[in-house]
């Protein structure tokens, strides 16, 4: 890496605007939002107010303005907050997206979506069952890439949701129905596998290539559900490769919340993934180094980058800079090499207000500050 | 041998039911009409089992928020914790925190079950959290150790098994996936044998299952035959058929055939191929055919397609079985 020590990036999504959410849904916006708004405006430049659009949109036209203008201004905010706050890769906070599941799903072939499950109380999600074989639709995302490229100052790192992930969330029919006899363990474990690659070469893969072809350089993987089955762990490396093969651009795994001790060795076969970027600082407390688990890389010879999550998204405390540059400091001493660190929020930071998420990503960029400075002045 | 058949676990929540409790959260809905919903969708779901010929009914656990909600509300000595991920799926529980000695109070169980107009008590299988899973998976502060929380599960949960045998309440499910996802060695496997003692002895000789999920069930067989209760589950999908050992006892066997993870439905000859070996092998006295976890990780109609396989399975056995 070459550049100032401890650059920083997003990771994933961002709250969206009250004004965002009215003018989408074609309502005029309310005194709140306006003030929102206009607030934001004023520390982030993010819009024009001579703008037809912004002008509509703020005199409660929001229907003559339309969600996807309303969307698009909610991708420039998203990304002019990113570049304020003093982040080297950023993305558009997902302005467009509302979950990182369905929409790929509805995207391909071979899926059909079957009704609510539970997630826990009254929290529920939809589920798809794989009935055929996959196949994509056509590549998504790319439009959104498009825009961001487009109006991005900073470079655009794109988050993809993994195969795996995708697999796991789903239910297996198709794939599994092909073992003949019953179907244990060991046909079940195959069946996953195949669906797991067949996901990342026959829908990511081709998906991954028409970003990059469009100027995608640097792509983020989410594999939330990397850790819930320890066992997989090799199909989560084994998608993640089968995804990026061939493929030209810096690739990084985000995973979260999981037991990474289990993940290890087997995830280290994600020979393409140029960065690992995860949560550490949820789990980083009084009684605990959260970021004691980086010794894992060591034991294991690993030497690739990592985004080394910073600031807990799950809490609204804000981090001091200091804070943040003790987590540096810790990660470094494990890690030996400052030039293999990205800093990062652990997620997206989309459950906490703009204003919080604010001060929590500027802590970052002072943290880093502060961190970088040490080691420059320790040669 | 008998061949017996039932839920053995939550039942999905209709469409109807997921759409009202959305909108009790949401504020759009009274508790009075959301109640309504969940009577609605317990007298359907008590209706499928009748129709299925299930030998047990349940009414589907729908108001369970989880497995161990109603204890973490009812009992004194927890609170209700944070939201916790439920094994390797994508679902979740929220964690009881155990504050201090837990206290068991008298009626909460009862309370969570299907009225008796609904379904008769001696119809109702009354499906608890195992003494082990339970002391397991909840944060215990109360002081206690590990073996001695789960002698006074055993002995908490002993004590509304004997309540709800006085109410004519006759078959008795235990949950206990942490018994092979996390087997227990020494003190706490002779605590896990003594909280059973204590279950074995309330139900005074009603029907007591042991039901394990979401793990391989063949090396804690040892254990789970050491368990004095009438049938011991095992999670098909998770557990090589050919690995499961009768005990020598004759004593019932439990299969999970229907896997909840996945959509597709089981084949009835595959499953009655897998009783017929095992009856072979071992001559239990009872097969209880189920779910192999809980059916709610499927849509409600995805859960009431993969029910059907128990009836066929049943009837494939006993037609071997006559001709035999």
């Amino acid at each position: 890496m070459t550049g100032p020590l401890f650059p920083a990036q997003e990771i994933g999504s961002l709250a969206k605007p009250r004004w965002q959410l009215l003018g989408q849904r074609g309502e005029p916006l309310d005194a709140p939002s306006v003030r929102e708004f206009q607030s934001w405006n004023d520390r982030i430049h993010f819009a024009d107010a001579a703008n037809p659009v912004v002008r509509a949109l703020l005199e409660g036209r929001s229907k003559d303005v339309g969600a996807e203008a309303v969307r698009d201004l909610g991708a420039v905010f998203a990304l002019r907050y990113f570049e304020a706050a003093g982040l080297t890769r950023v993305y558009d906070g997902e302005a467009r997206r509302i979950e990182m599941y369905e929409y790929p799903i509805r995207q391909m072939q071979g899926f059909q979506f079957l009704g609510h499950v539970r997630s826990f109380d009254n929290k529920y999600y939809r589920k798809a069952a794989n009935t055929g074989e996959v196949r994509l639709e056509r590549p998504y995302h790319v439009e959104e890439f498009d825009f961001v490229r487009d109006h991005a100052t900073g470079v655009p790192k794109l988050p993809i949701t993994g195969p795996y992930t995708l697999a796991d969330w789903s239910y297996n029919e198709y794939y599994l129905g092909r073992e003949s006899g019953w179907k244990g363990p060991a046909a079940r474990r195959r069946a996953q596998r195949e669906f797991v690659v067949e996901i990342a070469r026959k829908a990511i893969r081709p998906t991954l290539a028409a970003l990059i072809e469009h100027g995608c350089r640097v792509i983020q993987i989410d594999e939330p559900a990397a850790g819930t089955h320890p066992d997989e762990a090799d199909l989560v490396a084994e998608g993640f490769n089968a995804a990026t093969e061939g493929l030209d651009a810096t690739f990084s795994m985000h995973i979260c919340f999981s037991d990474y001790r289990s993940l290890f060795p087997a995830l280290l076969e994600a020979k393409r993934c140029d960065q690992w970027a995860w949560e550490f600082a949820n789990r980083d407390t009084e009684e605990r180094d959260g970021y004691d688990i980086l010794r894992m890389f060591a034991e294991y010879g690993d030497t690739r980058q990592v985004g080394l999550g910073v600031v807990d998204v799950h809490r609204s405390e804000v981090e001091t800079p200091e804070k943040v540059a003790d987590r540096i400091r810790r990660a470094t001493k494990i890690l030996g090499d400052p030039s293999r660190i990205w800093v990062n929020p652990d997620c997206g930071l989309r459950t906490r207000t703009l204003d919080v998420a604010w001060q929590k990503l500027r802590s970052v960029g002072e943290g880093a500050r502060l961190a970088r400075a040490e080691f420059e002045r320790a040669g | 041998m008998q061949v017996r058949t039932s839920l053995t676990g939550p039942f999905p929540r209709s469409e109807a039911l997921v759409a009202a409790t959305r909108d009790l959260d949401r504020g759009r809905a009274s508790a009075e009409s959301v109640e309504g919903q969940f009577a609605e969708d317990e007298r359907e779901v008590v209706a499928l089992e009748a129709r299925l010929g299930f030998d047990a009914s349940t009414g589907g656990a729908l108001r369970w928020a989880d497995l161990f909600r109603p204890f973490a509300e009812g009992w004194r000595g927890f609170t209700v914790g944070p939201v916790t991920r439920w094994f390797e799926t994508n679902t979740f529980f929220r964690q009881p925190i155990l504050h201090a000695p837990p206290e068991r109070v008298a009626g909460v169980v009862r309370a969570a079950l299907p009225k008796a107009e609904v379904v008769p008590p001696d119809r109702t299988k009354v499906i608890l959290p195992g003494p082990f899973t339970f002391a397991g998976l909840l944060d215990n502060r109360s002081g206690e150790t590990r073996e001695a929380l789960t002698h006074r599960l055993g002995r908490l949960i002993a004590d509304d098994v004997r309540e709800l045998r006085a109410a004519g309440y006759r078959t008795f499910q235990f949950q206990e996936p942490l018994l092979v996802t996390d087997p227990p060695t020494g003190p706490l496997a002779e605590a896990a044998v003594v909280a059973y003692r204590s279950l074995g002895a309330a139900a005074d000789g009603a029907t007591t299952i042991v039901w394990t999920y979401f793990g391989d069930a063949a090396p804690v067989q040892p254990l789970l035959h050491r368990l004095p209760v009438g049938v011991i589950g095992v999670d098909l999908a998770e557990t090589e058929p050919d690995q499961i050992v009768p005990p020598r006892d004759h004593r019932g066997v439990g299969l999970g055939c229907l896997d909840p993870r996945t959509t597709l439905p089981e084949d009835p000859a595959d499953v009655a191929r897998i009783a017929t070996s095992l009856r072979a092998r071992g001559h239990p006295k009872e097969l209880w055919l189920g779910a192999g976890g809980p059916l709610d990780l499927l849509p409600t109609d995805a859960g009431a397609r993969k029910l059907e396989v128990l009836p066929a399975t049943k009837a494939l056995l006993l037609r071997s079985e006559a001709a035999a």
